[in-house]
């Protein structure tokens, strides 16, 4: 209902400049995207407040044929036991840390990667280019084996650095901010060369400027990542001082016939997830920045 | 030779000293294993647990191929994977378009929007799985008096029959549809993100002479948004195209380990086939994994082919 | 465009020239490895040769990889300092892998670099995987072993195991180490396991007069007399479809698997085909489900207050803390009581096991798998700590001993149908101790299981016209999959 005392306002605004008729059109265009957003929404965030729903349901009422919408007891105890049950501060911090060391880094590779594609000409560019493309049509999973193998005759084992290096180049990023790149007008980069302009410096202070919003996107993901891997971790540390998050939230929980503590583990999901909910409310403003700041320059 | 080096331009060192790192990483973690790849693909009845073991043969040839293609299942992983592609990319692509524009149009609201479509960022997979299948999940089925779920009981306010989407001897159009929502669902976020991130670089002035102009909004829509955001257009459809090849989560996800719903017709995929072939038939998943290679390959550069004659830079 | 294309050609053909050379360098290794590993078939136990010394007391470090939950890992680390009193330079460290199936993937991988843990929790099928690399050291000379080991106190005992500690074991479960070639060679030791279990409401079958089935005759009249009385219910819910078809074979005497390899999938027959299309029966009448084809646990059918229910549950021993009945205001709204499931023959019952094993990997340092031996004997022996893993997991321990140790006693004796299922469980399995049987474990009996359970999910909610051919079919399908994934 908020929505139509602020539609009311713009209304009330807009009354001088246009015709009453086309300020109908425009309530009802505004409501049809407000309805339409509205249900996407509600269908995006189920899962969400699904998560949080179940860490307050006991086992017994989890395990129910028919799955309650609201928890009948709210089992604050699940918050407790998932506090205690597991060395979740130490694998969050492990986390932060290959998130941001590894993000850093690879914004670093993707950049001069992406520059270098989009702007410099070189001998079997497009081939290059190509190759690159063709890596990603690969199924993952038959590297790891390999990549195994490789790490363990490195030393990496156990080790920040077997965590963060082999995921540093992502063929994606490379691609995607090519592609931001390419938009940027060439004139740009011909007439900074001119004035002498370093490359670096025509980077730093002209592309990335200009295609913030998809670094801010591969932050995202790249944070992401560090948040939802598993198997390589768990494969590549043998220690909670290497491995990450989701080691611990996917193996504190089990039985012994690997049945996991449901409410519990979505307990300790949604504990950890607050922290990484705050950094994307605080990175949006960012992305606004960047926003504006590409209105100034074009 | 010195002639040679004095030949190559200033530029190509310097393209080569920014590339130096990318392919460095690139050569030793993803090509190495492609050539391991080859080699277990080609070696017949590779195994790494025979290599180790000492029991394997020194065959070489295309057997793995063969047993791959000959496999009674293949052509149904195949079915599968290229169904869902074709069904997923386009819907989850302008929908994903849809509401990035829609997001980019409102002024009140959309920074609570936003972060509301991120959120299944922050969602645990754990979660993702569970709640789908409780979705779609008809408790009871068969017996006197099931137990539907949501999305059968939305059906019903408008009036239709609940629907066997995912329970024992559903049918497999049913099951293709519930994958299709997962999937789209899933790639939303990620899609939204990209494009929402394309549109805001977008450079105003382009909307500004439309509004001089008064130009109706669809024709803003196909004549200024769509050609500007082409390039992220392009990825987005190529990388889902990608993925959607190489889908098999989401299928485990809610139909299980074995990947066929109860009594159903098998939903494997090609990266399923894989997957399960990883467990002691090494060879057998790398030439698998090349035949689908094959296929992306060829799929891909139709995709670029078109995306550069529609791009627009 | 076809610029790229060549190029593209031209990469692929330089990996194509790398790959022969890099296979080439590997047909080395391999055929080295062959000589030194050959001639180990045959019928004769596959033997290891145990350091003359025993254990020498130098200082190693050994690894575990399970997957044990924080709190059973809270259990382990108690213990540790208790074996390091015995000996101090064995350093044991641990991991959690996650699930079973993740302490096998991560053991398979590491086994390609040769960086496998020392010991793992096992199933029969990892074990039979982990054999294909020959890497698993049989323990039947550790067993045997008469060399004497002096301990950090002083005292002396061998290094194998005596004739009493054998016989303490519960022979089915112990047993199951020896599935793995046709002349018995032991390759595993029982760490804790489990069992199937009916579970049934007690205040239902007072209330209604009805005797707990021993034989599926039985079954069949309960289920037709339940379903008599609440019409809407389905009286039975199985939860492992797998577990049931393996187990019906053993309780027929029908072929399953065996371990010769011209023939490992035997399980399509006659028996089987009819037993199979018995339960298919019994589903059309409503009187079974499964958790697959129910679509939830059928423990959420055991104990729901309302709407639709069961009053009988097969399921894991593991699992009796679901089973355990809903309680209004501080009062349970039933008791639940638990009985051996039905049998061909009762007087010859056969239920399955489950639960992990342990395994020992070679090693290049002797003293590790020794230092590792003694570790396996002491989590499998001890039994103080067989007690307190299975009072902490629910799940049985192998060693009939832990039973007169009167902590565990006591436990045992607060059993009861209504808030102290696990502890009734664990008495259900040590009381069922002669009924454990062993599948043979090769490579490819894992495909068994998985095939057999979807087999009997499509069986049963078949609504084919002519069943007997759709059954035929189902089987078909089932062992051509076998047999394509073990080929």
């Amino acid at each position: 209902m908020a929505d139509k005392k602020i539609m009311t306002t713009m209304h009330e605004k807009d009354m001088q400049k246009v015709t009453a008729a086309q300020t109908v059109t425009k309530i009802i265009v505004q409501f049809l995207l407000y309805a339409f957003l509205c249900i996407m929404a509600l269908i995006i965030v189920f899962p969400f407040y699904w998560m949080i729903i179940s860490s307050l349901k006991s086992t017994v009422e989890y395990r129910l044929p028919i799955p309650t919408l609201f928890p009948q007891d709210i089992m604050w105890g699940n918050y407790i036991e998932a506090f205690t049950a597991a060395n979740l501060g130490k694998l969050f911090m492990n986390t932060v840390y290959v998130g941001i060391v590894s993000t850093i880094l690879s914004l670093v590779i993707t950049v001069l990667s992406a520059f270098a594609f989009a702007r410099l000409e070189f001998k079997g560019k497009n081939a290059l280019f190509a190759g690159l493309l063709a890596t990603m049509m690969i199924p993952g999973e038959l590297f790891t084996i390999t990549n195994y193998v490789t790490v363990t005759k490195f030393g990496w084992l156990d080790s920040f650095t077997v965590l963060i290096v082999p995921f540093l180049v992502s063929v994606f990023y490379i691609y995607l901010l090519r592609q931001n790149f390419l938009q940027i007008p060439n004139e740009l980069y011909l007439a900074a060369k001119v004035d002498g302009t370093s490359d670096l410096k025509y980077l730093w202070k002209v592309m990335i400027p200009l295609s913030l919003p998809n670094l801010i996107s591969i932050t995202i993901l790249k944070m992401m990542g560090a948040w939802n891997s598993y198997v390589w971790p768990r494969l590549v540390t043998s220690t909670d001082d290497y491995r990450l998050i989701t080691n611990g939230l996917r193996d504190a929980f089990t039985d012994m016939s690997g049945q996991a503590n449901i409410p519990v583990q979505m307990a300790a999901v949604t504990v950890v997830s607050i922290p990484l909910f705050l950094v994307f409310i605080f990175l949006r403003k960012y992305i606004m920045k960047g926003v504006s700041r590409s209105g100034i320059k074009g | 030779m010195k002639k040679f080096l004095q030949k190559i331009k200033f530029e190509e060192w310097k393209a080569w000293i920014y590339l130096a790192p990318a392919v460095a990483l690139l050569l030793v973690f993803t090509v190495w294993p492609i050539i391991n790849t080859l080699r277990m693909a080609f070696w017949e009845d590779y195994s790494i647990m025979k290599e180790l073991g000492g029991t394997l043969g020194n065959e070489f040839g295309l057997k793995n191929f063969e047993k791959v293609i000959k496999y009674r299942g293949f052509i149904d992983c195949l079915k599968n994977t290229m169904l869902l592609t074709v069904l997923t990319v386009p819907i989850s692509t302008i929908l994903a378009l849809v509401i990035a524009v829609c997001l980019n149009a409102i002024k009140p609201l959309q920074r609570f929007l936003q972060t509301i479509f991120f959120l299944p960022y922050v969602t645990n997979s754990i979660a993702i799985g569970m709640v789908f299948e409780a979705m779609f999940n008809i408790v009871g089925f068969g017996t006197s008096n099931p137990s539907y779920g949501i999305i059968n009981n939305i059906l019903g306010v408008f009036g239709a029959d609940p629907i066997n989407w995912i329970n024992a001897g559903s049918g497999y159009w049913q099951n293709i549809a519930v994958l299709t929502i997962y999937i789209v669902w899933n790639a939303l976020p990620f899609k939204i993100l990209i494009l929402l991130g394309g549109l805001q670089s977008v450079n105003k002035q382009y909307y500004d002479a439309a509004k001089i102009d008064s130009t109706p909004r669809l024709r803003v829509f196909t004549k200024i948004t769509v050609p500007l955001l082409s390039p992220m257009i392009a990825y987005v459809v190529i990388t889902g195209f990608i993925g959607g090849f190489k889908e098999y989560s989401s299928i485990v996800g809610i139909f299980g380990d074995d990947m066929q719903a109860v009594g159903g017709e098998s939903l494997n995929t090609m990266v399923g086939y894989i997957y399960d072939a990883l467990g002691n038939q090494e060879g057998r998943a790398s030439a698998a994994a090349l035949i689908l290679f094959a296929i992306i390959f060829v799929v891909t550069m139709i995709n670029m082919y078109v995306s550069k004659k529609k791009t627009h830079y | 465009m076809k610029k790229r294309i060549i190029s593209f050609l031209l990469v692929l053909t330089m990996l194509m020239s790398a790959v022969a050379m890099a296979s080439c360098s590997n047909n080395g290794e391999g055929s080295n490895e062959g000589g030194n590993n050959g001639g180990e078939q045959g019928s004769a136990k596959v033997p290891y040769d145990v350091p003359a010394e025993g254990y020498d007391g130098s200082a190693v470090t050994i690894t575990f990889y399970h997957s044990m939950g924080a709190k059973l890992q809270g259990i382990l680390d108690t213990y540790i300092p208790e074996f390091n009193k015995l000996y101090p330079n064995i350093t044991v460290e641990h991991a959690s892998q996650g699930d079973y199936d993740g302490v096998r993937d991560q053991i398979k991988t590491a086994l390609t670099a040769g960086n496998q843990p020392n010991i793992a929790y096992c199933y029969p099928d990892h074990v039979a995987l982990y054999n294909v690399a020959k890497a698993v050291v049989p323990l039947d000379n550790f067993i045997e072993s008469t060399i004497t080991v002096t301990d950090a106190t002083g005292a002396t005992s061998v290094l194998g195991l005596t004739a009493e500690q054998i016989a303490d074991f519960i022979p089915g479960y112990y047993a199951e180490g020896t599935a793995f070639d046709e002349a018995g060679t032991m390759y595993t030791l029982p760490m804790s396991k489990s069992t199937e279990a009916l579970y049934y409401n007690k205040t239902f079958f007072e209330q209604n007069n009805l005797k707990v089935p021993t034989t599926w005759e039985e079954m069949a009249q309960v289920c037709e007399q339940i379903k008599k009385i609440d019409p809407d219910c389905v009286p039975l819910g199985y939860d492992s479809e797998a577990n049931w078809f393996i187990t019906m074979c053993e309780q027929y005497g029908s072929d399953y698997t065996s371990l010769n390899e011209d023939a490992h999938f035997l399980f399509d027959n006659e028996t089987n085909r009819s037993f199979v299309k018995m339960f298919h029966d019994w589903y059309v009448n409503g009187w079974v489900t499964t958790e697959e084809i129910y679509g939830s646990y059928t423990s959420g059918l055991f104990t729901a207050t309302e709407g639709q229910k069961c009053y009988m549950v097969i399921g894991s021993t593991g699992g009796a803390s679901y089973q355990q009945p809903p309680q209004v205001d501080g009062k349970a709204l039933f008791e639940t009581a638990m009985a051996t499931p039905p049998q061909v023959n009762p007087a010859a019952p056969k239920v399955i096991s489950q639960g992990p094993s342990l395994c020992i990997f070679k090693d290049s340092n002797p003293q590790e798998v020794v230092a590792s031996w003694l570790f396996v004997k002491f989590l499998t022996t001890n039994v103080e700590f067989q007690a307190a893993f299975s009072m902490a997991s629910g799940y049985a321990p192998v060693i009939k001993s832990v039973q007169q140790n009167p902590v565990y006693q006591q436990w045992l004796d607060a059993a009861n149908g209504i808030n102290n299922l696990t502890a009734m469980s664990v008495k259900l399995a040590l009381s069922q101790a002669d009924a454990y049987f062993v599948s043979p474990a090769f490579n490819g009996s894992s495909e068994a299981r998985d095939q057999v359970g979807t087999l009997m999910q499509d069986a049963l909610v078949s609504t084919d016209s002519n069943i007997e051919s759709a059954i035929k079919k189902l089987f078909e399908k089932a062992v051509s999959e076998c047999e394509y994934a073990a080929d």
